[in-house]
C-alpha cells in the first residue's frame, strides 16, 4: 500500500516551501494550488507562458528558481493540482476542494496538512473605493505579473506600506509611472524608526532601488497624504485627497489602494494542538511577515510536522532566530508608517458583496456579536464571506471580529453542480 | 392579581418566541428583561428559511394553530409591525414519483378540510408558473395564501419597535422559586428579580424547567446560493417536496432524512434544505449531507446547476418529545410560562404564540385554545411511566 500523502493547501513561497522539504524527508505530498502555476502572489508567473517579466529584486528570483529545481528533483514525491481552490474544511474534517477543471468537488481526509494560503490586503476604506477603476494595488501587481502591461492611463497609488513605493516603480519600469504615490504615514517624520529599520535588517538596498526608480520616473512619494473620495468622472475618476493640510482634487483612469495585508484566516480552522489529524498553518496565512520569511516558515512547519511524524527537527531553532528577525523588521516598517485611524463618512461602503455602508455598521447595537453583524448587518454574507469586508469591520469597531464558530465553508463560491458531485478519498 | 401596570417579566430567550412575547408585553405596560445566553436570533430563529407555511403542518392541532399564526402575520404586516418584512407567496407542494403523488393528495385533502385555499396544478402550468422544473415532477398542489418571512428580521423588528434591551450573554443558571412562585432569574451569582418568567429558551429551556427529558435537538443542515435574480424571489413560489411531508406528517422517519425545500430568498438567493438530524446539536455542516441536500435540490429543480453555494450553516430545531410544540403554565411552578418546542415551524408560530405567550403571563385568555400544547401533558406521562 502506498503511504497516504500529506497534504499542502496553497502554491506561493510556504507552501512549495513545505512541499519540498517534506519530500526531501521521503515523504509523499499533495501540493494542491488554485491558480493554473505554483508561485502564489509573489512568484505569480505571467499567463499562458507569455515572456513578459516585471521588474523584481533578483532576490526574488533566484529563491523561487531555487525552490522550483528542488520541487523538481523531488517531482516523483509531489503531487501538485492547480486550478483547484480550497473550499475550507467541513464539520467531519473534510478539506474540500474545487477542482475547476474536472467541474467537481473533491474532499480528502488526509493523514496531515499544512495551510499556507498567503494573506488578504486591508484597505481603509472612504466614500467610492468600490467604483470601476479602483482597485487594490496588490491585486494590480499580480495583473502587471501575469500580463506584463501596467494599466493604461494616469494611475494614483494610495494607502501604505512598502507595496506601495514597490509597485509604483514596478509600473515605473513597465512604461506607465503613477502620477504620484500617497502614503498615509510619515516615515521623514520619524527619523529614529527609519534607523530602527535599518538596524533590525530591513531591505534598505531593495528601498534605495525603488526610491531610484522614483526618482528617475519624478514620481513623487508624498507622506501624510490619505484620499478622502473617489467620484466616477467619464471613463476615469475625481481623486479628493489630503495632503497635510492641503485639499486636492486629481483625475485619475486608475486608483490603486493598499493599506497593508494581514493572514487569510477566514474559514480556516485553527490548528489545535492534540488534533489526531495534525494540521499547521504556514507563510504569511499564519503570520504576515513578507516573502522571505515565508520561505523560511513553509520550511518551519515541515519540519515541525516531520518532528510531529518522528523524524528529528535540528534546524527549527535557527529557523525561528531568523523569523524573529523578520517580525522586528515588520514591526519597525509599522512604527515608522503608523497613522492614525479616520472615521469614514457614513455613506463610505464597507460591504461590497451586500452593499453596507458605514452608517449601516453603526446602525448595529455596540456590543452586536459576530452573527448579528452578519445576519442583521448583512455583513459578510456576500461571496467574499467576510475575508475583504472583515479586517476593515475590526478596525472600525476596533476589536477583531470573532470567527463564525464552527468555521463556514464553502471559503469561496463554488457551483451548485459541482458540489453535488462530491467525490470523497473514503473508502466506507 | 396585581396590575399589568405593574408587572415584571424576565424573558430567557431572544428567538423570535421570545422577542414576541417581550414585544406584546411591552405594548401591554408590563416591565420586561429579555435575557439570551448570546444575543438575538442566535439560535434556530437565525439559522431556518423563511415559510410562514401552513401548507407543511401535520394535520390537527398544528395545521389550525399555523392558520392562526398565519393570519397574524398578515394582521401585523397591515398594522406595520410587520411591514415589508412578510410577504404573500404560494407553497408548491411537489411530487415526483406515483407514491408521493398519493400522498401529496391525501396532504392537500387535509388541509382543505382544515378550511385552507388548494388548487391543483397540471405539470404544464406548473411549468409555465416555475419554467426550468425537473422531468420527474409529475404533480402539484398550490397553497396561494403561504407567505415568506425571516426570522431574525422579524425578531430586530420585535425589539427595535418596543425599544426592549436585550441583555446579551446573560445565561439563565435557574429560575429561582419564593413560596412557591418564580421570584426571578439567576444569571451566575446574580438574581435578576422578576414577578414572572417566560422560558423561551429552544434547547436551552429542559435544564430550566425539571420536566425531564422533554426537548430533543434535531439539526438541518442548509446551503444559500448567489442572486439567480437582482432582487425578488427569483421563482414565483417555495418548492416543498413530499420527502418534506413525508418528514412532517411522521412517515419518514429515519435519521438524517432529506425534506427538500427550495425557498426563493426576497434577495434574489435560493436557501435549501435540509437534512433532519436527531440529537444533534452542534452547528456543523458536513460536504456529504450538503451534497446530498443539493442533489435532490437539482433534480427538483434543475436550473440551480448555474448557481454557485455561496454557504452552508446549520440550524437546531427544538422538538418535544411528543412532537408539538410546548406552551403553557407550568404544570408545577407558579409564575413560569413556557413557549418552546416549535422545531422547524417557530418562523411561522413565533409571533402569535408569544403573542399568546403574553396573555397567560399578564393573567389573560389566550386567542386560540392551547390546550393541546400544555405542559401538562408531560406531568401525566412521567405519572403512568
Amino acid at each position: 500500500m502506498t503511504e497516504a500523502p500529506i497534504l499542502i493547501v496553497g502554491g506561493g513561497p510556504a507552501g512549495a516551501s513545505a512541499a519540498a522539504t517534506l519530500a526531501e524527508a521521503g515523504l509523499p505530498v499533495l501540493l494542491v494550488e488554485q491558480r493554473d502555476q505554483l508561485g502564489g502572489a509573489i512568484h505569480r508567473q505571467p499567463a499562458n507562458g507569455a515572456g513578459n517579466h516585471v521588474w523584481r529584486p533578483a532576490r526574488h528570483r533566484r529563491n523561487w528558481a531555487a525552490l522550483t529545481a528542488r520541487l523538481r528533483a523531488c517531482a516523483g514525491m509531489i503531487e501538485i493540482r492547480t486550478q483547484t481552490v480550497f473550499l475550507g474544511v467541513d464539520g467531519e474534517g473534510r478539506f474540500l476542494f474545487d477542482d475547476r477543471r474536472a467541474g467537481r468537488v473533491f474532499a480528502s481526509r488526509p493523514r496531515a496538512a499544512i495551510v499556507a494560503v498567503g494573506a488578504v490586503e486591508t484597505i481603509r476604506p472612504f466614500p467610492g473605493w468600490e467604483l470601476p477603476g479602483v482597485m487594490t494595488a496588490g491585486g494590480a501587481q499580480v495583473l502587471l505579473k501575469e500580463t506584463g502591461r501596467p494599466p493604461e492611463g494616469p494611475i494614483l497609488i494610495a494607502g501604505s506600506g512598502p507595496l506601495l513605493p514597490a509597485l509604483a516603480a514596478q509600473l515605473a519600469r513597465a512604461g506607465n509611472p503613477p502620477v504620484a504615490v500617497l502614503e498615509r504615514g510619515r516615515p521623514w517624520r520619524r527619523p529614529a524608526t527609519l534607523a530602527r529599520l535599518a538596524l533590525a535588517g530591513g531591505p534598505m538596498g531593495e528601498a534605495a532601488a525603488y526610491a531610484a526608480a522614483l526618482a528617475l520616473a519624478r514620481v513623487p512619494y508624498r507622506g501624510g497624504a490619505v484620499v478622502t473620495r473617489a467620484e466616477p468622472d467619464g471613463a476615469g475618476l475625481t481623486v479628493g485627497m489630503r495632503i497635510g493640510a492641503d485639499e486636492r482634487v486629481l483625475r485619475v483612469r486608475h486608483l490603486l489602494i493598499h493599506d497593508g495585508i494581514e493572514p487569510n484566516r477566514v474559514g480556516i480552522p485553527l490548528p489545535a494542538p492534540e488534533a489526531a489529524v495534525p494540521v499547521l498553518l504556514a507563510g504569511d496565512g499564519r503570520e504576515a511577515l513578507g516573502a522571505d520569511a515565508a520561505l523560511l516558515d513553509g520550511r518551519r512547519a515541515a519540519l515541525q510536522l516531520l518532528a510531529r511524524l518522528g523524524a528529528g527537527a535540528a534546524e527549527l531553532a535557527g529557523l525561528e532566530s531568523r523569523l524573529e528577525r523578520a517580525r522586528r523588521v515588520q514591526a519597525a516598517l509599522a512604527q515608522a508608517l503608523r497613522s492614525e485611524p479616520v472615521e469614514p463618512a457614513p455613506e463610505t461602503l464597507i460591504c461590497r458583496c451586500e452593499g453596507r455602508s458605514y452608517a449601516d455598521l453603526q446602525a448595529l447595537d455596540g456590543d452586536a456579536s459576530a452573527r448579528e453583524i452578519r445576519l442583521m448587518g448583512r455583513f459578510g454574507l456576500g461571496a467574499c464571506q467576510g475575508r475583504f469586508c472583515g479586517p476593515m469591520i475590526a478596525a472600525l469597531r476596533g476589536r477583531p471580529v470573532p470567527a463564525a464558530s464552527p468555521p463556514r465553508w464553502p471559503l469561496r463560491p463554488v457551483s451548485v453542480a459541482a458540489l453535488a458531485r462530491l467525490s470523497t478519498d473514503e473508502t466506507e | 392579581m396585581a396590575s399589568s401596570a405593574a408587572i415584571h417579566v424576565a424573558v430567557i430567550g431572544a428567538g423570535i418566541v421570545g422577542a414576541a412575547a417581550a414585544h406584546f408585553l411591552a405594548a401591554a405596560g408590563a416591565r420586561v428583561t429579555l435575557l439570551d445566553a448570546s444575543g438575538p436570533a442566535a439560535g434556530a430563529t437565525g439559522a431556518s428559511d423563511g415559510a410562514v407555511s401552513v401548507a407543511s403542518k401535520r394535520p390537527g392541532p398544528m395545521m389550525d394553530l399555523a392558520r392562526h399564526a398565519r393570519a397574524f402575520y398578515v394582521r401585523c404586516e397591515r398594522d406595520g409591525l410587520f411591514r415589508g418584512l412578510f410577504h404573500r407567496r404560494s407553497t408548491f407542494l411537489v411530487a415526483r414519483t406515483a407514491v408521493e403523488a398519493e400522498l401529496v393528495a391525501r396532504h392537500g385533502a387535509d388541509l382543505a378540510a382544515a378550511g385552507e385555499r388548494v388548487v391543483e396544478v397540471d405539470r404544464a402550468t406548473l411549468l409555465a408558473r416555475i419554467p426550468g422544473l425537473g422531468a420527474s415532477v409529475c404533480a402539484a398542489l398550490e397553497i396561494p395564501d403561504d407567505g415568506h418571512a425571516l426570522g431574525y428580521e422579524i425578531t430586530q423588528r420585535l425589539l427595535g419597535r418596543s425599544r426592549i434591551a436585550i441583555r446579551r450573554n446573560a445565561p439563565a443558571a435557574e429560575i429561582v422559586m419564593r413560596a412557591g412562585r418564580a421570584a426571578g432569574v439567576a444569571i451566575g451569582d446574580e438574581l435578576v428579580a422578576a414577578d414572572a418568567v417566560l422560558v423561551a429558551a429552544g434547547i436551552g429551556s429542559a435544564p430550566l424547567l425539571g420536566l425531564g427529558e422533554i426537548l430533543i435537538p434535531r439539526k438541518g443542515q442548509m446551503a444559500v446560493t448567489d442572486r439567480a435574480s437582482p432582487s425578488g424571489p427569483a421563482i414565483d413560489g417555495h418548492l416543498m417536496a413530499a420527502s418534506y411531508l413525508a418528514a412532517k406528517r411522521g412517515i419518514a422517519r429515519e435519521d438524517g432524512h432529506i425534506g427538500l425545500v427550495i425557498d426563493p430568498l426576497m434577495t434574489g438567493q435560493f436557501l435549501i434544505g435540509g437534512s433532519r438530524e436527531d440529537h444533534r446539536s452542534d452547528h456543523a455542516t458536513d460536504a456529504r449531507t450538503i451534497a446530498a441536500i443539493l442533489r435532490e435540490a437539482l433534480d427538483l429543480y434543475p436550473p440551480l446547476a448555474h448557481r454557485r453555494v455561496l454557504r452552508s450553516f446549520a440550524g437546531v430545531r427544538t422538538a418535544s418529545r411528543d412532537g408539538l410544540p410546548i406552551v403553557g403554565a407550568h404544570p408545577r411552578r407558579e409564575g413560569i410560562v413556557i413557549a418552546t418546542g416549535f422545531e422547524g415551524d417557530g418562523i411561522c408560530l413565533g409571533p402569535f404564540m408569544g403573542a399568546c405567550a403574553a396573555r397567560l403571563l399578564l393573567g389573560e385568555a389566550p386567542a386560540v385554545d392551547l390546550k393541546a400544547l400544555s405542559p401538562q401533558r408531560f406531568l401525566r406521562v412521567e405519572a403512568h411511566a
